[in-house]
């Protein structure tokens, strides 16, 4: 089985963005990964007019919530970075049982990259000289054309996200009788390089 | 493939019911975010989906109580996809092509109208199926402009020859896919269904209708047919293409693709259709529907199935439009200033005061409520103890003086806020009313000295018997709703609601909760279905717009009649009112 590897389209968001932009993708994978049974659950951003799909299942948005929230604050530590989170999809094999390790052996059949840039206001010069410009607010048109362009940009991954899911489908496992998500994931937060 | 021989009788079954189920499916998730007045949304429980069996499945009838959760995407009954696939069991799957459609409409609006409107045709293909109506929506409207904004296509190929090995597209493994593969695989594009026709522009336009409370002047509709004419070169260059993935079978493969308009945000975006405001009498409750039943009450909707959830009084019943939730739904807020503006020439119609929604049974004043003579009697903003200018000034006693239209509107607008205060000085010990009852008095009355009990609930000068018919006939108060002294000519500076002097003879011998709750008894027995502009000139005389109003009025000046006289304090007032008509 091969592993598949969906780089999703950059984002430029801002910090009280990354929230909204996150839940959103991260939910929409796991919807299409979630192929037992589900009770979907529509979702409306307040930021964006965008409406995406949750599983309806509450263990998982908080196990996506937590993510999140570890995602934000390394975006607060790390500053002026680009940060990835990695939601990977994959299967236990070759339990080897050892007299020292019960090593479990995980075969990852995809990956999603989610990047983000995540902008970080201008801040005012702390010189004292009273020649220092003042930062500019940018103004309300300008912030309403990047909010616009924004959420283009998220439908667009949005977008990415249901033609990958169609257009690979053969290297995804059976799928078990079970509720939810039936294939074990994972989330990880890397710096993007 | 060669993996299921013992079960290749089944298989092809199995498949062909796959493929069946998915077309099923597909149409639901499509139709349950296009169709505002049968979308699931509207639906609080989830039902199982009971559907005839399609004649080449064996599947049981326990089969198709799981179909809601088929594919693993439990989803809510939606009627619209049930009507259409019925009859798509018997189509040997054919494609199935369903057009979303964005109806622009015009003409007058008909709040009567507003079921539903479903045909049933032919297509061009003699395949049944149904459709909206393309003569008048669901709505009542005439139809300006229809606009294919969406056109979803689910077809299986299949393959000809029974090449069992090798695949159409190429691929071994997607050649030989099983049921079971089909089916997981069918799961997957159903799922990026689900998530696609919310992504579209559509969706917008389908949420704005389900969720507004105004009436659009656009709607959606659909139709389902195997067989429809293409897009000419024009519109479908206005349009966007999706093709989602296709599902390889060894017998063919399932296909869905979807034509889009991206511009359709535009026309949603337009403002909805201005609602000339359209007053219904013969309401639930209303006086002319139920004439044994006399209370003043604002009036409602003639559809509103329910009573006013804040009681009789209150015009606007939000429950009218419950099976369409983007039907009409008059907010008050919208709709009361529009009343507001015709009701000089409405005048025999109630309106509630905008603030309605915020009574409550326990706080409506009846007096204020119901009687639309009394927002007639309404007094201007500018009234006060204070002698101010009349709108109609007359310094002779006359009858009430007719309160022109303006006043009353502006009376009404008011009509939601605290009444004008009475003098405290003004007034008298009177039987307590409830707070939002007082009135001012008209100067010549407040002068009396002792016109209003200083209570709260006290309104208006109280009137012994011989001057009861004078006053309350001249008052042209049908309603008698309030009871309240008639405004003479000479309060000029207080246009303050008349009251019937019965009320007053009444509050006389009752104490406050009995006078309250009589008054309350009364205003619902009288009623008052309308009343002329000029009514309040016509001396001598009320107007009574019916004759269960005359009765009751009768009664009422019986009763006043017979009543003790009041105070000596109003005898007093009632003097000066005497002698100050002519």
């Amino acid at each position: 089985m091969n592993c598949e590897v969906c780089q999703l389209k950059e984002l430029e968001v801002e910090h009280f963005e990354i929230r909204e932009v996150l839940r959103c993708i991260l939910h929409t994978i796991l919807f299409h990964r979630a192929l037992g049974l589900v009770r979907p659950k529509d979702v409306d951003l307040e930021l964006f007019e965008i409406t995406y799909v949750q599983c309806g299942d509450m263990e998982l948005e908080r196990k996506i919530d937590e993510k999140i929230d570890q995602f934000i604050d390394r975006v607060e530590k790390h500053p002026n970075k680009k940060n990835q989170i990695c939601l990977s999809f994959y299967e236990v094999k070759n339990k080897h049982a050892t007299w020292f390790t019960n090593k479990v052996e995980r075969l990852f059949w995809e990956h999603w990259y989610i990047n983000l840039n995540v902008m970080q206001h201008p801040k005012t010069p702390s010189g004292k000289s009273h020649h220092s410009k003042l930062v500019v607010d940018p103004g309300v048109e300008a912030r309403g054309a990047r909010r616009a362009a924004l959420e283009a940009s998220l439908r667009d991954v949005l977008f990415q996200i249901i033609k990958f899911v169609n257009e690979k489908k053969d290297h995804v496992p059976s799928i078990p009788n079970v509720e939810g998500i039936p294939f074990p994931y994972e989330i990880t937060i890397s710096r993007c390089t | 493939m060669a993996s299921y021989h013992g079960n290749t009788a089944s298989e092809p079954a199995k498949m062909e019911q796959i493929i069946t189920e998915f077309f099923a499916k597909s149409l639901r998730i499509i139709l349950e975010s296009r169709c505002p007045y049968v979308s699931s949304r509207n639906y609080s429980s989830e039902q199982v989906l009971l559907s005839p069996s399609p004649p080449s499945s064996s599947c049981s009838s326990s089969s198709f109580g799981l179909r809601d959760k088929s594919f693993n995407l439990a989803l809510r009954d939606c009627p619209a996809a049930l009507d259409n696939i019925d009859f798509w069991w018997q189509s040997n799957l054919e494609p199935m092509i369903v057009d979303v459609i964005l109806v622009q409409r015009s003409g007058n609006w008909d709040p009567m109208n507003y079921l539903p409107k479903r045909g049933f045709a032919r297509t061009f293909s003699g395949k049944e199926g149904y459709y909206y109506n393309s003569e008048n929506d669901e709505f009542g409207y005439e139809i300006e402009s229809e606009k294919i904004i969406e056109r979803w296509v689910l077809h299986y190929e299949s393959k000809q020859s029974g090449d069992h090995g090798s695949g159409v597209m190429g691929n071994k493994r997607a050649a030989c896919t099983s049921s079971h593969a089909l089916y997981n695989k069918s799961t997957l594009l159903l799922r990026s269904l689900y998530a696609t026709v919310r992504l579209l522009p559509a969706y917008k336009v389908f949420r704005d209708l389900i969720s507004s409370a105004q009436i659009r002047a656009y709607n959606l509709g659909h139709r389902v047919s195997s067989f429809v004419e293409p897009f000419t070169h024009r519109e479908e260059a206005d349009m966007q293409h999706f093709v989602f993935s296709p599902v390889d079978t060894s017998c063919g493969r399932l296909c869905l693709s979807v034509l889009y308009c991206s511009s359709v945000l535009d026309i949603s975006s337009e403002p909805s259709t201005p609602i000339s405001p359209q007053v219904i009498h013969e309401y639930v409750g209303s006086p002319m529907a139920e004439p044994h039943k006399r209370f003043i009450s604002a009036p409602v909707s003639q559809s509103s199935p329910s009573s006013p959830p804040f009681g009789r009084y209150h015009s606007w019943n939000y429950d009218i439009y419950k099976v369409s939730p983007s039907s009409v739904n008059l907010s008050p807020s919208s709709t009361y200033s529009e009343s507001c503006a015709s009701m000089p020439k409405q005048l025999s119609h109630r309106f509630p005061p905008a603030s309605l929604p915020n009574h409550t049974a326990s706080e409506t004043p009846p007096v204020h409520m119901k009687d639309p003579n009394f927002h007639e009697y309404w007094p201007s903003p500018t009234f006060s103890p204070s002698p101010s200018p009349s709108p109609s000034p007359s310094p002779s006693p006359s009858p009430p003086a007719y309160i022109p239209d303006s006043h009353i509107l502006k009376a009404l607008l008011r009509s939601e806020s605290a009444p004008v205060g009475i003098p405290i000085s003004r007034l008298s010990t009177l039987p307590k009313m409830p707070k939002n009852q007082l009135l001012p008095l008209s100067p010549s009355m407040g002068t009396s000295g002792r016109r209003v009990s200083k209570t709260d609930g006290c309104s208006g000068l109280y009137e012994t018997g011989s001057m009861v018919d004078k006053l309350f006939t001249s008052a042209k108060d049908e309603a008698g709703k309030f009871s309240g002294v008639k405004q003479s000519s000479n309060s000029s500076s207080t246009k303050s609601f008349s009251r019937s002097p019965s009320r007053f003879s009444f509050q006389d011998h009752f104490d406050d909760s009995e006078f309250s709750g009589l008054f309350i008894t009364n205003d619902d027995d009288l009623t008052e279905p309308s009343t002329r502009p000029g009514s309040f000139d016509q001396p001598g005389g009320l107007c009574p717009s019916g004759r269960s109003q005359d009765t009751a009025v009768g009664a009422l000046i019986c009763m006043l009649k017979k009543a003790p006289p009041l105070r000596p304090d109003i005898s007093i007032t009632t003097n000066l009112v005497q002698g100050s008509k002519p």
